[in-house]
């Protein structure tokens, strides 16, 4: 049997994938109104260049595609309007007072009773994974994005976000730390 | 021997504080081998540090988690109704 070519349906975009998109664009970007927004120029971007989709894709991977580049635009206006070096109004190191002047831990990790594989099964752990990066600032919180969720390597996140590689790896270093510090509070719940 | 044992771990002992950055620094690069020797030679008698570990691991894999198209997050959030009607209204306008 010969697969109909996809068709675009731009009537139906917001209703069919209008969600889809939003919650894509909100894991990536944290301000809501800056994801409705991305989402708005994603599909106006693709009426325009409706012309270019091919029926190779479905429409829904097509989307996507547009939708992927823009967030990295928004991410380099961020550049643009302020650096991603680090300065000193940045969060300081979580770790500044974590250990005794001979080195050992003051306030020790705790084991977390579980293990990568385990802990991505469990729904309530990836939700304040989430909720946790949204305390991460705007710039650390793309920093992290790029490199965890998106995957890029190092020395991409550098070019791209005109940064040195000794401060990408200070930003993410902190931003790690303040998530484990934040999942330590609100999933673990552990007493001191 | 017993000199060279005790040789060995003057060069190698690092701690906790020393230990956490080359965890972290081992998430986005392979390390030296100086430095891969002196990790491991601190993980295996420290479990705290081995903890430490395993958080930022967890941390990587959920991550990970969020990674997809319909990732399984944010409550289900959904586009505002005023949303919806202004990016419907701006699609029409430039149809």
């Amino acid at each position: 049997m010969v697969k109909t070519p996809e068709t675009l349906n731009s009537d139906l975009w917001v209703d069919r994938y209008g969600d889809m998109l939003y919650r894509y664009t909100l894991v990536r970007v944290k301000n809501p109104d800056a994801a409705e927004e991305i989402v708005q120029v994603t599909l106006l971007a693709a009426l325009q260049s409706k012309g270019s989709f091919q029926g190779r894709s479905t429409e829904k991977s097509w989307l996507f595609g547009i939708l992927k580049h823009k967030i990295l635009d928004h991410f380099r206006e961020l550049k643009n309007q302020r650096t991603y070096e680090l300065t000193p109004d940045d969060d300081s190191d979580p770790l500044e007072n974590a250990f005794h002047s001979d080195g050992h831990w003051v306030d020790a990790p705790k084991n977390w009773d579980t293990d990568p594989h385990k802990a991505v099964e469990n729904k309530q752990l990836v939700d304040a994974l989430a909720l946790c990066m949204d305390r991460l600032s705007e710039k650390f919180r793309n920093i992290f994005v790029l490199k965890e969720i998106e995957g890029l390597a190092s020395e991409e996140i550098c070019k791209e976000m005109d940064i040195k590689p000794t401060n990408l790896w200070v930003i993410l270093h902190r931003a790690r730390n303040q998530l484990r510090k934040c999942l330590e509070t609100h999933h673990w719940n552990v007493k001191k | 021997m017993a000199k060279f044992n005790t040789w060995m771990t003057r060069k190698l002992r690092i701690t906790c504080e020393d230990t956490t950055p080359l965890i972290s620094e081992l998430m986005d690069h392979n390390l030296s081998l100086g430095k891969r020797l002196r990790l491991k030679f601190h993980l295996a008698m420290c479990t705290v540090c081995r903890f430490y570990k395993k958080q930022l691991e967890i941390i990587r894999a959920l991550s990970r988690k969020l990674r997809g198209e319909e990732a399984p997050t944010q409550q289900k959030a959904v586009l505002s109704e005023q949303a919806r009607t202004k990016i419907k209204d701006s699609l029409k306008q430039s149809n």
